[in-house]
């Protein structure tokens, strides 16, 4: 008996414990998910009611150019960033790593500034090193291509620009999360290694990667989701331009929704970005999970 | 921070007042930063220090798509402003979003107004597909050729009291240009080449002076208009080819060519007049400046235009007061009787006794544009034209690189016609 009003009580206490927790969470995330998944079936404007289509909107995207246009931009941008942002915060860390004391804290800091600053200073920054008639990095353009690059203006320059921009910008976390995993490896499994003569190289390969290759994999993870939301640096940047080259899924929606009112369809699109994303990451995990076992 | 202090100080002061005087204040938003910002904020100071009654508290808000959502999100739970400016442009796409309430004929005589005392054109675009009023047209603004007669002395281009002449034909401008050119000009005409809005002024221009129409009956570059367009395209490309233009100039920058004494000519908005006024006052413009209406280069004489005009939007699922409106209605005939001082920005003000007073027609150098309101071409009456619209996007996205030579001009034009089309589905 005694043990039964034990556990109703810590089951109270419990539930008030998260109580606001959950309170907060349904009522500016769950509720809001639902309405907008609602939205996605009727016609609606923005605010406001809207007649129910059913399935109408999803059918519609399905035959929209430009979304065809804005998924194979998202694609594009993932593939520029993900693994490329993941390889150099990993060699980064293992520079850093070799360093010691205060020197080690200096690069860190430097690696990881970018980081804090809001992305509309970032894409400030760049806008105005970029800029084609006073930017400071025009020279280097000049000398490589024979003459000053619009880079947010010229269709096969702008993406990776912006790929650049935004790993610059980012990169800093992905350098902490594997400084962490490196200070996690034990030092004794170097000098065992290193008292059965194994090389650096050996090392690295042998003890390093793979016992790195949890944190790599939530790296690689955190990326996919993070980079196949971009929205801020191309609305910032580029507005999607030239000739839709950097059209993506999210400024679609932001179109869809702010400029052309259209509610319903905009949060079509939200949706269908939600499940790609859940979809391709769950999918990259669990791939990047086997890969590791195998190890 | 000041828009903070400013607004508590005025919800403070409306308080205090309210049991004494019952004083209205009148929540005002505007997208006006720049010169004409700090002429409007002059006016509404000086509304605010002959009515004691009404006080306007007034809020800048950035100019574009951010305004237009602010106003639209706002007014749909009732926290909008009681008075708003607004594009003519936009009126369609504001009608379909439900934000606007009608302006009564009722509403007019409190202001003071009438129908008849603004241009026609501005009126039409004003009024909603049954006919009401939904905003109160305050000026006709449209783009205007700027020039600096350093580098066309001597020339035909210029007559004995060294005011612009002898342009009637592209020809006729291509060979102001080049001579310009020869003269030391770095980029004979300047606009915001790598801006939506400079773009697309111009380019619009160029349609609708070979009678093009950018949206018929809901279809996008119907017909010949197409090719028109292509035309117009291939006019832009050209002058980038022949390096008449500058690559890639942002608004800024397009404006610094000018007033840095490196373009002889200038397409852009009155709204600069301001900024060549006061630089030729201080000494700083270093040339002798004029502006004129954009010349006849194609078959017809109009150009490109908008209009701002005042709107009240709705306020939520409530009705503004009586008193409020009428005092919101005060506010409003106020300005347009005002106008004068608005003028002063570049604008062409579309209340006809100011328009028509030996005041604004004496007013250089609005005065020798002032024609153009009776020849001016709005957007297309349509949802998806006008400031911060679908049609502003294509400018960016599509006329600007394609100037630049990443596309051929037939091309870009398709993809104006299909972008077009697929957002008005």
């Amino acid at each position: 008996m005694a043990m039964l009003t034990n556990r109703r009580k810590n089951f109270v206490v419990a539930m008030s414990l998260i109580a606001p927790f959950v309170l907060i969470f349904a009522l500016v995330f769950l509720y809001p998910t639902i309405r907008m998944v609602q939205l996605s079936f009727t016609e609606g404007p923005l605010i406001g009611q809207g007649q129910w289509i059913g399935l109408e909107n999803y059918r519609e995207l399905l035959t929209d150019n430009l979304f065809y246009t804005s998924l194979k931009n998202n694609g594009y941008f993932v593939l520029l960033t993900v693994v490329p942002t993941t390889v150099l915060a990993l060699l980064i860390a293992l520079a850093v790593n070799r360093l010691s004391g205060r020197l080690q804290a200096v690069m860190l800091m430097i690696f990881f500034l970018p980081y804090i600053l809001p992305v509309s200073v970032v894409t400030m920054i760049w806008a105005w090193m970029l800029d084609f008639q006073f930017g400071i990095l025009q020279p280097v353009f000049a000398f490589f291509t024979g003459k000053p690059v619009p880079v947010f203006k010229n269709p096969s320059w702008v993406m990776p620009m912006v790929a650049v921009v935004t790993i610059w910008w980012t990169n800093g976390f992905n350098v902490l999360l594997f400084i962490a995993g490196l200070r996690n490896i034990p030092s004794e499994l170097y000098e065992a290694s290193a008292l059965d003569g194994a090389t650096k190289r050996q090392q690295f390969f042998r003890v390093t990667w793979p016992l790195l290759w949890p944190v790599t994999t939530l790296v690689l993870t955190l990326q996919l989701i993070l980079q196949l939301k971009i929205f801020d640096q191309v609305y910032l940047l580029s507005n999607g331009g030239p000739f839709n080259s950097s059209y993506v899924l999210l400024l679609m929606v932001y179109r869809e929704a702010f400029q052309l009112n259209h509610g319903g369809y905009a949060s079509a699109i939200a949706l269908v970005l939600f499940l790609v994303i859940v979809v391709v990451s769950v999918l990259q995990f669990q791939l990047l999970r086997a890969g590791g076992k195998r190890q | 921070m000041n828009t903070i202090k400013t607004l508590l100080t005025g919800t403070a002061l409306s308080l205090c007042a309210l049991p004494a005087l019952a004083q209205q204040e009148v929540v005002w938003w505007d997208f006006l930063a720049g010169g004409d910002g700090v002429r409007m904020k002059a006016l509404i100071e000086r509304f605010n220090e002959e009515h004691p009654d009404i006080q306007i508290t007034g809020t800048t808000l950035e100019w574009g798509v951010p305004f237009y959502t602010k106003v639209r999100t706002s007014a749909a739970v009732g926290q909008g402003p009681d008075v708003m400016t607004y594009h003519l442009s936009r009126l369609p796409l504001g009608l379909e979003e439900g934000v606007l309430t009608k302006i009564t004929d009722e509403d007019l005589e409190t202001a003071g107004l009438s129908k008849d005392d603004f241009y026609d054109r501005a009126i039409d675009a004003a009024s909603g597909p049954d006919g009401d009023l939904y905003a109160v047209p305050f000026d006709i603004h449209s783009i205007v050729l700027y020039y600096n007669k350093s580098f066309l002395e001597g020339s035909r281009f210029l007559d004995d009291q060294g005011n612009l002449t002898g342009i009637e034909s592209l020809e006729d401008f291509e060979e102001a240009l080049a001579l310009a050119k020869e003269n030391g000009s770095q980029a004979p005409v300047s606009y915001a080449t790598g801006d939506d809005g400079g773009t697309y002024r111009v380019f619009f221009t160029l349609l609708r002076q070979q009678d093009g129409e950018l949206i018929t009956d809901g279809e996008p570059l119907a017909g010949d208009n197409l090719e028109k367009a292509v035309r117009a395209i291939e006019i832009m490309t050209k002058w980038t080819e022949e390096g008449w233009q500058p690559e890639q100039a942002e608004y800024e920058a397009s404006v610094a060519l000018f007033t840095s004494g490196k373009s002889a000519f200038h397409m852009n908005g009155v709204w600069e007049v301001p900024t060549m006024t006061d630089m030729a006052e201080e000494g700083t413009l270093g040339f002798e400046w004029g502006a004129v209406q954009v010349p006849t280069l194609m078959d017809t004489q109009t150009t490109w235009a908008d209009s701002h005009a005042f709107a009240i939007p709705v306020q939520g699922d409530e009705e503004m007061s009586e008193e409020k409106r009428d005092a919101v209605m005060t506010v409003i005939g106020w300005m347009e009787e005002n106008a004068i001082s608005w003028a002063d920005a570049g604008h062409i003000p579309a209340y006809l006794p100011v328009a028509e007073s030996d005041e604004f027609q004496s007013m250089e150098p609005n005065a020798t544009y002032s024609s153009l309101a009776d020849t001016a071409s709005y957007d297309p009456r349509s949802e998806v034209a006008g400031v911060a619209s679908p049609v502003y996007d294509a400018a960016i996205n599509i006329i600007s690189p394609a100037i630049h030579g990443y596309l051929d001009p037939q091309q870009a034009a398709e993809q104006i016609k299909s972008s077009l089309t697929d957002v008005m589905d």
